[in-house]
């Protein structure tokens, strides 16, 4: 966790955000879907689109959440509804950069990398890219109320399942 | 590249009998076999879906496609007309467009700087004449004779298709009476407006990608999602249209009013108890005439057309090599659409794409399916749903468009 150079930040906040990222990577990398709904506020936009439509300012996303409970019927999807192939992916991030304290909540920056490992296959470079969050005090707890993925490879391995 | 006939190691490529009910595995492997589908489909008299006009609204605005294993760029020109122009420089073959999309007033190959105007002519190079006297291109160099590959193009109602080959029939003659009011249905001449891209890279071959859209069967079957919220179950009524040809199908379903649950027994797939928390995401609207809720329209040999409830898509094919292919997903809407609809067309891509709560069944499928044929290219794979015949059929439990398509395809190729 690091913040933006002449960003005034109290160490308990940093220490807070950065439990609630780890939190998340736990959750995720532990593949326990269902905790991950609980991250976002109930409002969240949570969105992952190919750099090519976020810096032309075109809207569409692979996935494109506008509530907590869009994300809670991605996860029952993952488990009761997608038929595909046996496959791990791991998670790899880089310091979550604290850019932006407004108003609507605190601005976040942070790059990732996930490997994608199929049954039984070697391990190969799946995703890679930026997240763009936004985190707020909601009931006393810090949440995600909006996380924009922007995958930098135009073109997708053959499937997203899992959350980012 | 011999004719058909010609026999492998330890296989005979010779298509298996009953013909029309058996494809061969070899179709899905073979590099031979791809080969000639480059020659002969991507490259022959073929109408190739290149792009939509709303992506190149005015003069000088260009975006690059793949048609087969070519590139090109589509370049709206000064007068307003349409050029598809392979992205291969005249002098020494580089790529001179290296960006997807943009506005230029020429072309320049950044290699050696030979420049092109928007309609491929070659306008100059640096020191053609030499530099004091030494040098430069021969006398008898003529410029006209080197410009850039140009196809021939058609377009109707914001569509771009190219060939190249010139097609011996009009895209309209091309497509048939049947497919045209299809097309025609979607692209209605009203003004459209790209809202996206999505890409994805399927390691399976390229003909898969029509199969599975030309398959009720799986669609009824394999989709929790579809089936467990009536978008598209066997029990509802549908249609299974073609061309004169058989390249071109539709697959046409139409929602039952009333949540008849009949055959779901059969669905395994059927989750009674499966509900959204957000019931957003399965929220269509009715928007075009008629009672058909989807329309999947297969247009040979690059192009789905897909009309699924109010989320519209082009999803163009581009082959790599027999065993992968490139899934490009253009993601449009029409410009007058209301802000509530735009919305609904953008939720509704959740169950579209790479990541879409119904396109994964079918790359994963597709995954599953080559797979499976490695190695065993001496076997075959069973297309006798519904009978041996190619017709039009008012059901989805029939595989008769997948038929149809390679009726055509073993003409095409010779096989």
């Amino acid at each position: 966790m690091i913040a933006a150079p002449g960003l005034d930040v109290p160490g308990e906040l940093r220490l807070r955000l950065a439990d609630l990222y780890a939190a998340y990577d736990d959750a995720l990398d532990e593949r326990d879907w269902e905790r991950w709904p609980g991250f976002f506020t109930e409002s969240a936009i949570y969105k992952v689109l190919p750099r090519e439509n976020f810096e032309q300012g075109l809207p569409v996303a692979m996935v494109f959440c506008e509530s907590r409970a869009m994300l809670a019927d991605r996860v029952v999807a993952l488990r009761e509804a997608l038929v595909f192939a046996p496959r791990l992916i791991r998670r790899v991030l880089g310091a979550p950069c604290l850019r932006e304290i407004g108003s609507d909540g605190m601005r976040l920056g942070c790059s990732f990398a996930l490997f994608e490992t199929m049954l039984n296959e070697p391990s190969t470079v799946f995703l890679c890219g930026r997240l763009y969050d936004r985190v707020i005090e909601d009931a006393g707890v810090l949440r995600f109320a909006e996380r924009i993925v922007v995958t930098d490879a135009t073109n997708v391995p053959l499937s997203l399942i899992f959350p980012i | 590249m011999a004719d058909g006939g010609t026999a492998g190691a330890g296989w005979s490529q010779r298509w298996p009998e009953p013909a029309a009910g058996l494809v061969p595995n070899w179709v899905y492997t073979d590099p031979d076999i791809f080969a000639r589908e480059q020659e002969r489909i991507f490259s022959g008299p073929s109408w190739l879906y290149a792009c939509l006009e709303a992506e190149i609204p005015n003069p000088g605005d260009f975006t690059r496609s793949r048609l087969g294993a070519r590139e090109v760029v589509v370049v709206r020109n000064r007068d307003g007309a349409v050029n598809v122009l392979v992205n291969r420089c005249a002098h020494r073959s580089a790529r001179y467009c290296m960006t997807n999309r943009g506005t230029v007033k020429e072309f320049v190959c950044p290699y050696h700087q030979w420049t092109y105007d928007l309609d491929g002519k070659l306008l100059g190079l640096p020191f053609r004449r030499g530099y004091k006297g030494k040098g430069g291109m021969p006398e008898d160099f003529d410029p006209a004779g080197h410009g850039l590959e140009t196809l021939a193009v058609a377009r109707r109602n914001g569509v771009v298709f190219a060939s190249f080959a010139q097609p011996n029939e009009t895209l309209e003659t091309y497509l048939g009476p049947k497919m045209l009011g299809y097309f025609d249905r979607v692209f209605d001449g009203r003004k459209l407006e790209v809202l996206g891209y999505m890409r994805q890279r399927i390691p399976s071959n390229w003909k898969l990608m029509m199969e599975n859209i030309k398959d009720p069967y799986h669609a009824s079957l394999l989709h929790v999602f579809l089936i467990s919220f009536g978008l598209f179950r066997a029990d509802q009524e549908s249609s299974m249209e073609m061309d004169e040809t058989g390249r071109h199908a539709v697959l046409v379903s139409r929602r039952a009013e009333d949540g008849d649950t009949a055959a779901t027994g059969q669905m395994r797939s059927f989750r009674e108890r499966f509900t959204l928390q957000d019931p957003r995401l399965i929220d269509p609207v009715r928007e075009f005439p008629g009672n058909a809720t989807v329309v999947l329209q297969t247009l040979w040999p690059n192009l789905i057309i897909q009309q699924q409830s109010n989320a519209l898509a082009m999803r163009q094919i581009v082959p790599l090599d027999p065993r992968s292919f490139d899934l490009v997903w253009t993601v449009f809407a029409y410009a007058d659409d209301k802000p509530e609809l735009r919305e609904r067309r953008m939720r509704q891509a959740n169950l579209f794409g790479p990541a879409g709560l119904v396109s994964i069944d079918d790359s994963e499928a597709m995954l599953l399916s080559q797979a499976g044929i490695a190695g065993s290219d001496a076997r075959d794979c069973v297309v006798e749903l519904g009978g041996r015949d190619v017709a039009d059929a008012p059901t989805m439990v029939t595989e008769t468009l997948i038929r149809g398509m390679y009726r055509h395809y073993r003409a095409v190729m010779g096989l």
